[in-house]
C-alpha cells in the first residue's frame, strides 16, 4: 500500500511537471501581455511534432531535440506576435484570446493534414530507458527525468525573473511600460522576447511529453484545458504559484485517482471551484490579478 | 471594453430585421428544412451568447453548460417524465436560470480573462457530470430517441412544421431581446459595457445588473438546447464540450457582437460554411480558423456590425455634403 | 482609396459567398442512378483508422462492380461528420432527401451510427454501420430496426474473441482499464462474462475517464494486483497512450497484454515493437490470404501507399454486396434489398464463411485472434499481424439465443 502510494505521489509529480511548464509559460506571458495564449497547448503539440520530424528527417536526437524544439517554437512564436498578436495591443485583451483560439483550430488541423491524427512514434533516449531503484520503490527512470527536468526549468526561470536585471526590468516593465520606456528600454521587443520564451516552455514540456504520450495534433487540446484551472487555482500571473500549484495539483489529481479513478478528470475543476469559494483570486494571486 | 457595431437605434425602420423575417420564412423552401431548423436553434443560441458579450461584456467560454446542459434536462423530462414538449422546453430553461445562478454568484465579480477561464472550468464540471450519469445521460451514445411531440397543436414529426414552429419561437424571443438591449436594464448593461467605473459610481449595483444579464444569456442559451434536442431527437456529449462554447463565440463575432441580428447572420454563415465544407474540402479546422482569425484582425465588427458601420458613415458623408 | 474603404464590405459578401452553395434547387430526381452515401470521420479523431480511406475503399467497390447497377451508373458521395453526432443526424438526412442515396455507409463511432440509425429507420433507407462498434445497433430494441445492419465487428465479439482465448490458455488472472463510457462499458462486461465463463477471475478494473493521456496511476495498480492478462477496454487515442505507457513501466514482462480493439494504423502509429506479443480479435485482414492482398495492394496505390485498415477493408465489402443485392432485387427498393441481404451468404476478400442475420441484421462471420509481431519480423510496412486462430462466426458472435431484437 505505501509503495503503490508512493508511486502514485510520484505519478502526480510527472502530470504535475507538465502542469508546472505549461502553467508557468501562460504567467509569465499573461505577466507582460496580460493575454490569455489559447495556441498554449498548440505550442506543446509543435514541440513535440519538432523533435519528432528532426528524429525522422535528421537524425537529431532526444538531447539535441530538447534545445533546438523549444528554439524553433519560439521563432513560431515571435513570429506569431509580430505578424497577428501585436496588433491587437491597443484592443480589449479578449480578442488576443480569440485570435489564439482561431490560430489553434488553424495549426491542428494544418498537423492532421499532414501528419494525420493517428500520431507518430517517439521513443524514450538509450540512457534513460528502464527503471531506477529509489530505495523504498522502483520507478520508471524516464519519469525521473522529466520530474527534475522540470524542476531545473521551472526554477531557473523564476530566478531569472526574480534575481536578475532582466527580470527587474521584466517586472518593473509589467507594471509600469512608460516608465520602463522613459529608461529606454526597448518595451516591444522585450513583449515579443517574453511570448518566444513562454512558447519555448510549452515546447519544452512537449518534447519530454513526446516519449511518454503519443504525438499527434490533438495532443495540445488535452492538457490545455486543465493547465487554465490550474492557472486559475493557482492565481494569475504569479510566477512561483504556478509552479507550485502545477506539481500540487497533479499529486492530488493522481491521488484522487488512485482512489477514485472515474473522478481523475473532473477532479481537477472540483478542485478549482473550491478554491475560487475560499480564495476567488487563487492560492497566490493578488486582488489585483482578478479584477 | 469590446468595441462593437452600433445597435439600431430604435425609432429608425428596421429594414434587416424585415428582411431576416422574410428570408426566414422562405428559408425551409431554400435550405434543406434540416439544416434550415438548426441555423435557428444556432441562431437562438447565439443571441443568447451575445446578450451577454456584445451588451455586457463579459466573455464567457462555458455557454456549451448551459446550451449542452438544457439538451439534456429537455431531452430527459421528455422520455422518462413524458412532458409535452413546451412544458419540457421551459423545464429546460428553468435548469439553465438556476445553473446560472450559481456559477455567476461564483463568477461574476471576475472580469475579462478571469471570468472566461472560470465559466470554462466549470461548463467542465457539467461535461463530466454529463459522463458519469451514464443511466440518464447515455454516456458516449448519448441521449437518444426523443419524440418530438406536438407544440400547441403542431404536430412536429413533419420537418418544416417543426421549423416553422422553432422559427416562430426565434421571433419571439429576439423581439423580446430587443426590447430588453433598448430597455432602462439595457441601457445599464451598455453603460457598463463602455466604463464600469463610472456605472458603480453613478450608484447602479454593478454586479447585480451583470448577474441578471448572465441568467438571461443562459435562459436564451438553455431554450436553445432544448430546442435542439427536440428537433434532432437526441442530443450527445458534443453539445457540452468546451469546443461548442468556441463555436458560439465564433458566430458570434463573425455576425457581428453587440447587434441584433449579427449573431442570427452569424450563425447562418458558420452553419452553412460547415455543411458546405464537410462536402468541398477535407480541412475544416484550417477555413474556419483562418476566417476566424481574419475577422479578428480585419472585421472586428463581424458581418453586420460592418454593414451598418458602412451604410452609418456613408449616411454621415451624405448629410455632410449636402 | 474608396476601393480600400470598401475592401471589407466586399471580403464580407466573399464569406457569404458559401451561402449560394446549398441554395440549389434539390437535384433531380435520383431514379436515373443510384448513389450511396458514406457518413464518417474524415477529419476528426477516427480519421487515420477509417476516414477518406473508406471512400476510397467504396469507390472501388463500385468501380469492381462495374459503375453501374441495373443499367444505371453509381455515384459515391461522402459527408464528414467529424464525430459530431448532430452533423451526422443533419448529413444523413441531406444524404437521403437531397442526394437521393439509397445506401448510407461507415458511421465511424457509435454515437453518429446511432443517429444515422434513427434517420435510416424513420426513412427507411438501408444503413451499413462498418465504424462504430457498440452492440446497440443490433441488440437494442430502441435502435434495431428493418433498414440497419452491423458490418465487421461489435463490442461482444471483441471481448469474447479475446478474452476467452487467453482465459482458456491459462490467463486466469484479469485486471482491466475500461474507458469510461458506453463503449468501454461493454466491452468490459463482455469481457468479464467471457473470463468467468472460462473460469478465469476479473480481480480488478479501473474506469478510467475517455481521453486519459496519462494512464500510469492505473498501471501501478495494475502492477500491484499482479494479474497473467492486463485487458484494455478502449479504443483510439486512448489506447495508443496506455500501450505506450504499459511498455514504459516495463509491465509486459510480469503479463500479458489482451488489447480489445485495434487497428493496423494504430500500430503503425506507435511502431509494432510497442504492441508487439499482445493479443487481439480482429474482423478482417488485408494479408490474410492471395485475394485480400490483392486488394489491398490495389488499395495502396490510390491511397498514399497505406494498407486498408480492415475497417476499411469492411466498407468495401459491404457496399459489394449492397450492390450485389441490390442486381438480385432488381431494384434499389428498400425493402426489397433488405430481403435479399437477409440471410445471404457472404464470402468475398473481406467477409468468410459470412452471413447477415435476419433477426438482428448482424453480420456473422469469422472474426481471427491475432497478435502484433514485433518489428524484426514485420516482412513489410502495415504486416503487422500473425493470425493465431480462426474464430469461426457462430462463437465469435452472440448467440441468437442471446439477442434482444427479432426483427422477423
Amino acid at each position: 500500500m505505501l509503495e503503490s502510494l508512493g508511486g502514485q505521489i510520484f505519478n502526480g509529480l510527472v502530470s504535475g511537471a507538465f502542469y508546472a511548464m505549461l502553467s508557468l509559460g501562460l504567467a509569465i506571458i499573461f505577466g507582460l501581455l496580460r493575454i490569455v495564449n489559447f495556441a498554449h497547448g498548440t505550442m506543446y503539440m509543435l514541440g513535440a511534432f519538432v523533435a519528432y520530424i528532426g528524429a525522422q528527417s535528421l537524425g537529431l536526437n532526444f538531447w539535441v531535440a530538447l534545445v533546438a524544439s523549444p528554439i524553433v517554437v519560439a521563432i513560431v512564436g515571435i513570429v506569431l506576435e509580430r505578424t497577428l498578436l501585436s496588433r491587437l495591443y491597443k484592443l480589449d485583451v479578449l480578442y488576443n484570446l480569440l485570435l489564439t483560439f482561431g490560430i489553434t483550430l488553424f495549426i491542428e488541423d494544418a498537423m492532421r493534414l499532414k501528419f494525420g491524427m493517428q500520431g507518430s512514434p517517439y521513443v524514450i533516449p538509450n540512457q534513460l530507458e528502464g527503471v531506477l531503484n529509489l530505495g523504498f520503490m522502483i520507478y520508471p527512470t524516464y519519469r525521473v527525468f522529466v520530474i527534475v527536468a522540470s524542476l531545473v526549468v521551472c526554477i531557473a526561470t523564476w530566478l531569472l525573473i526574480e534575481k536578475t536585471s532582466l527580470g527587474a526590468t521584466l517586472r518593473a516593465a509589467t507594471e509600469n511600460p512608460g516608465l520602463v520606456r522613459a529608461f529606454g528600454i526597448n518595451v516591444p521587443a522585450l513583449i515579443t522576447g517574453v511570448f518566444g520564451f513562454g512558447c519555448a516552455l510549452a515546447a519544452f514540456a512537449g518534447v519530454l511529453a513526446a516519449p511518454v504520450n503519443n504525438v499527434a495534433p490533438l495532443m495540445g487540446d488535452d492538457i490545455i484545458i486543465p493547465t487554465f484551472a490550474v492557472v486559475v487555482i493557482g492565481g494569475m500571473g504569479s510566477i512561483l504559484g504556478s509552479i507550485v500549484t502545477g506539481f500540487l495539483v497533479g499529486v492530488v489529481v493522481a491521488l484522487g485517482a488512485f482512489f477514485y479513478p472515474p473522478i481523475s478528470g473532473t477532479l481537477i475543476y472540483i478542485l478549482m471551484a473550491f478554491v475560487l469559494l475560499v480564495k476567488p483570486t487563487g492560492l497566490f494571486g493578488t486582488l489585483e490579478g482578478s479584477r | 471594453m469590446l468595441s462593437s457595431g452600433q445597435a439600431n437605434p430604435s425609432g429608425k425602420a428596421d429594414y434587416l430585421g424585415l428582411g431576416l423575417l422574410i428570408l426566414g420564412l422562405a428559408l425551409p423552401w431554400i435550405l434543406y428544412p434540416v439544416l434550415a431548423t438548426n441555423i435557428i436553434v444556432w441562431a437562438l443560441f447565439a443571441v443568447g451568447f451575445n446578450l451577454l458579450l456584445g451588451y455586457t461584456g463579459l466573455l464567457s467560454f462555458g455557454h456549451a453548460m448551459f446550451f449542452g446542459g438544457a439538451s439534456y434536462i429537455t431531452g430527459i423530462v421528455i422520455l422518462h417524465a413524458h412532458l409535452p414538449t413546451p412544458l419540457a422546453l421551459l423545464v429546460g430553461v428553468a435548469f439553465s436560470v438556476v445553473l446560472a445562478y450559481i456559477v455567476g454568484v461564483l463568477s461574476i465579480r471576475t472580469q475579462g480573462i478571469y471570468f472566461a477561464m472560470i465559466t470554462l472550468a466549470i461548463a467542465q464540471v457539467v461535461y463530466f457530470a454529463v459522463t458519469v450519469f451514464i443511466g440518464w445521460t447515455g454516456g458516449e451514445n448519448g441521449l437518444q430517441g426523443v419524440p418530438r411531440g406536438t407544440f400547441f397543436g403542431i404536430p412536429l414529426e413533419n420537418d418544416r412544421m417543426m421549423y416553422y414552429a422553432w422559427l416562430l419561437i426565434a421571433i419571439i424571443v429576439v423581439a423580446f431581446v430587443k426590447r430588453v438591449i433598448h430597455s432602462p436594464f439595457g441601457q445599464v448593461l451598455k453603460a457598463i459595457r463602455e466604463n464600469e467605473q463610472r456605472a458603480r459610481s453613478l450608484g447602479y449595483n454593478v454586479d447585480h445588473y451583470k448577474l441578471m444579464a448572465f441568467i438571461l444569456s443562459a435562459a436564451v442559451s438553455g431554450l436553445a438546447g432544448g430546442m435542439l434536442v427536440v428537433h434532432q431527437h437526441f442530443t450527445v456529449m458534443d453539445s457540452v464540450d468546451w469546443r461548442t462554447s468556441g463555436e458560439v463565440v465564433m458566430m458570434t463575432l463573425l455576425g457581428g457582437m453587440g447587434t441584433v441580428y449579427g449573431p442570427v447572420i452569424g450563425a447562418a454563415f458558420y452553419l452553412l460554411l460547415s455543411d458546405r465544407l464537410a462536402v468541398l474540402v477535407n480541412a475544416p479546422g484550417v477555413v474556419i480558423g483562418s476566417i476566424f482569425v481574419l475577422t479578428i484582425l480585419l472585421f472586428r465588427r463581424g458581418i453586420v456590425g460592418e454593414i451598418i458601420g458602412r451604410l452609418d458613415a456613408r449616411r454621415a458623408r451624405g448629410s455632410q455634403e449636402a | 482609396m474608396k476601393l480600400a474603404r470598401l475592401l471589407p464590405l466586399i471580403a464580407a459578401c466573399g464569406m457569404l459567398a458559401p451561402m449560394a452553395g446549398p441554395i440549389q434547387p434539390a437535384q433531380a430526381a435520383g431514379n436515373d442512378q443510384v448513389v450511396i452515401a458514406n457518413v464518417g470521420d474524415e477529419s476528426g479523431v477516427y480519421s487515420g483508422l477509417d476516414g477518406m480511406g473508406a471512400v476510397v475503399a467504396d469507390q472501388m467497390a463500385i468501380d469492381d462492380f462495374g459503375g453501374k447497377v441495373l443499367g444505371k451508373p453509381i455515384k459515391l458521395v461522402h459527408y464528414d461528420h467529424r464525430n459530431d453526432a448532430g452533423l451526422a443526424n443533419q448529413e444523413t438526412n441531406e444524404a437521403i432527401d437531397r442526394d437521393h442515396a439509397t445506401l448510407l455507409v461507415d458511421y465511424t463511432n457509435s454515437a453518429t451510427a446511432l443517429s444515422g440509425e434513427n434517420v435510416a429507420k424513420a426513412k427507411h433507407i438501408v444503413q451499413i454501420v462498418t465504424g462504430g462498434g457498440t452492440d446497440a445497433i443490433t441488440n437494442n430494441p430502441k435502435y434495431c430496426n428493418k433498414y440497419s445492419f452491423h458490418y465487421g465487428y461489435d463490442v461482444y465479439a471483441l471481448a469474447h474473441g479475446t478474452a476467452a482465448t487467453l482465459t482458456k490458455e491459462g490467463g486466469k488472472k484479469w485486471y482491466t482499464v475500461t474507458a469510461n463510457y458506453a463503449f468501454g462499458q461493454a466491452l468490459y462486461d463482455d469481457v468479464k462474462a467471457a473470463v468467468e465463463a472460462n473460469g478465469g477471475q476479473v480481480v480488478g478494473n479501473d474506469f478510467v475517464p475517455l481521453g486519459t493521456s496519462d494512464f500510469s496511476s492505473f498501471l501501478l495498480k495494475a502492477q500491484g494486483a499482479k494479474p497473467d492478462v492486463l485487458g484494455l477496454d478502449n479504443a483510439g487515442n486512448d489506447t495508443v497512450n496506455a500501450m505506450k505507457q504499459i511498455n514504459e513501466f516495463g509491465l509486459k514482462k510480469t503479463m500479458k497484454v489482451g488489447v480489445m480493439l485495434l487497428f493496423e494504423s494504430d500500430v503503425h502509429a506507435l511502431g509494432p515493437d510497442y504492441w508487439a506479443g499482445s493479443t487481439v480479435t480482429i474482423g478482417g485482414y488485408w494479408d490474410l490470404d492471395a485475394k485480400s492482398r490483392a486488394f489491398a495492394e490495389r488499395f495502396a496505390k490510390k491511397y498514399h501507399g497505406n494498407m486498408p485498415t480492415w475497417s476499411e477493408f469492411a466498407n468495401y465489402s459491404a457496399v459489394f454486396q449492397y450492390l450485389e443485392a441490390v442486381k438480385r432485387a432488381g431494384t434499389a427498393d428498400s425493402d426489397a434489398v433488405v430481403k435479399q441481404l437477409e440471410g445471404h451468404k457472404i464470402n468475398d476478400a473481406f467477409v468468410h464463411n459470412g452471413y447477415i442475420r435476419p433477426q438482428d441484421h448482424l453480420l456473422i462471420h469469422d472474426m481471427y485472434l491475432a497478435e502484433v509481431l514485433p518489428a524484426s519480423q514485420v516482412k513489410q510496412p502495415w504486416a503487422y499481424f500473425k493470425i493465431i486462430k480462426t474464430i469461426p462466426g457462430e462463437q465469435a458472435f452472440r448467440p441468437l439465443s442471446e439477442v434482444k431484437c427479432n426483427l422477423q
